[in-house]
């Protein structure tokens, strides 16, 4: 996968005379992942929406994709193409496993033959491979999650957005979503990954952000130790401090707040 | 027991093959089906803008076309009877008594029940769904139609009730279409007629098949809905 950058600026967007949000310069690149965090309400969803190409931010607002500045609206059809927003709760399409995972290399008219063998790939991947024929209607919170992630995979996308991937999954769910994120990443997949409880993602992001007031800012270090760590990972020495937050200094900032 | 008799020569009637009965079945058909076709498009259409756009008197728009759901046939019948006849602004297309009147007293009275329940089952659909079709690369014309797949058996119940509303209306089809034998003629009418005249047999015979038919019909729904298979 070639290297792909993708920058923000001037990212504003008011639900009437609410301002939600207020991001002067949003830098992200292949291979990044950036967990972010806030409360509810803070912008969020918004925020990977707008990047996603499903929502309007403002006036105003330029894009920046592997150096071609554009107005939002002209840049909206490149981010649809290149970003993919997964839902908190993975909508799945009313069909098998297998047409689900399919969806987006046959609305793009992919030879069966090439989509068939794409899908087969990433069902393995996630580990969905023995329910191809079955009703997606039928898969449990984390299999639903694990085949939005396989659908999303098999399309190659360059920048993925997870809101809430873990929320109201159990331990193994969390775990082996938490292995497939890292398969994803070392990809070179940028990923954006909203949580509420960014603890659970102690191990997987490089940068963690926050969202406070509509503004990017970097988080405190997380509260409490990992729920899980992921596959490969070395686990963290008993009674030792969580890892801090990534200093502005240490690598070049992602983003640049106001003030 | 004169209405066993008369069930019995119903089902003789049906089953012998009577020119004129199937005659005027076929015209029921013929009419009430070309009306659902050129009316399900648009009435789709008009649905999926009133669920999907806000824009200003689309509140208008709901609420008249909720209004027109209790649009009575026989009203229909006398506005289009009105407009079609000779001195009236449309007399020129000489399309009074004609099956082409007919179904557009078919296609008017069944377009708001069609708009009502297809909007009902379009708003129903998650957002999301939408979304996640356009973030998978869909164009947005390949991304409507994945939505109205998604709602496929509320959308098909519509199509079943709309059907239901004008293979049964009389009031429309006798005033615009005049009852003509052979040609204008069709179930409702001819009860209407033949009750009208006291032969009983008839009228029960063309009841049968209006009763066969919405069976048929929520049969076909149920077998869609448990079978879930009209494919992605």
């Amino acid at each position: 996968m070639t290297a792909w950058n993708l920058q923000v600026r001037n990212l504003r967007k008011h639900f009437g005379a609410r301002a939600v949000l207020d991001i002067p310069v949003l830098h992200l690149e292949a291979g990044h992942c950036v967990l972010l965090s806030g409360r509810n309400g803070a912008g969020k969803s918004t925020l990977l929406r707008i990047l996603a190409g499903l929502e309007t931010p403002d006036e105003h607002t330029e894009v920046n994709i592997d150096g071609t500045p554009r107005p939002w609206l002209r840049a909206r059809r490149a981010l649809r193409r290149d970003v993919i927003y997964l839902h908190q709760h993975a909508y799945l399409f009313d069909a098998t496993v297998e047409a689900n995972a399919a969806y987006g290399l046959r609305v793009a008219w992919t030879p069966t033959r090439q989509w068939r063998a794409r899908v087969r790939e990433a069902l393995e991947l996630v580990d969905l491979d023995h329910l191809a024929g079955a009703r997606a209607g039928t898969l449990s919170g984390g299999e639903r999650q694990r085949l939005a992630l396989a659908r999303a995979w098999v399309l190659q996308p360059r920048l993925l957005l997870l809101d809430e991937p873990t929320a109201s999954m159990d331990r193994e769910a969390r775990d082996r979503t938490a292995g497939l994120l890292k398969r994803l990443k070392s990809d070179k997949l940028c990923m954006v990954i909203t949580s509420h409880e960014p603890h659970t993602l102690a191990t997987l992001p490089d940068d963690h952000l926050q969202l406070v007031e509509g503004r990017l800012q970097a988080a405190p270090p997380p509260a409490g130790p990992p729920l899980w760590e992921v596959e490969g990972a070395a686990p963290a020495p008993e009674g030792s401090v969580p890892r801090p937050a990534p200093s502005a200094g240490a690598t070049p900032r992602l983003w640049e707040s106001r003030g | 027991m004169e209405l066993v008799q008369a069930c019995k020569q119903a089902l003789v009637l049906l089953f012998s093959g009577n020119a004129d009965l199937w005659t005027i079945i076929g015209i029921s058909f013929a009419v009430s089906v070309k009306a659902i076709v050129i009316a399900t498009p648009i009435a789709l259409a008009t649905a999926f803008v009133l669920a999907f756009f806000r824009f200003p008197g689309r509140g208008l728009a709901l609420s008249t076309v909720n209004t027109l759901l209790s649009l009575p046939a026989v009203v229909v019948g006398l506005t289009l009877y009105l407009l079609l006849s000779r001195s009236g602004p449309l007399g020129d297309l000489r399309l009074l008594f004609t099956q082409k009147a007919m179904m557009i007293g078919q296609i008017v009275l069944c377009f708001p029940l069609l708009v009502a329940w297809s909007h009902a089952a379009i708003e129903a659909a998650e957002r999301s769904a939408w979304e996640t079709a356009i973030t998978l690369g869909a164009p947005p014309w390949r991304a409507v139609l994945t939505l109205l797949h998604e709602v496929r058996f509320g959308l098909i119940a519509a199509v079943i009730a709309g059907f239901g509303r004008i293979i049964s209306e009389v009031g429309s089809s006798m005033m615009v279409g005049g009852n003509i034998l052979n040609y204008t003629r069709n179930i409702p009418t001819a009860i209407a007629l033949e009750t009208s005249k006291g032969s009983f047999a008839q009228g029960i015979a063309l009841g049968f098949v209006l009763l066969f038919l919405a069976f048929a019909l929520n049969l076909g729904l149920s077998f869609f809905q448990r079978r879930g298979t009209l494919g992605p």
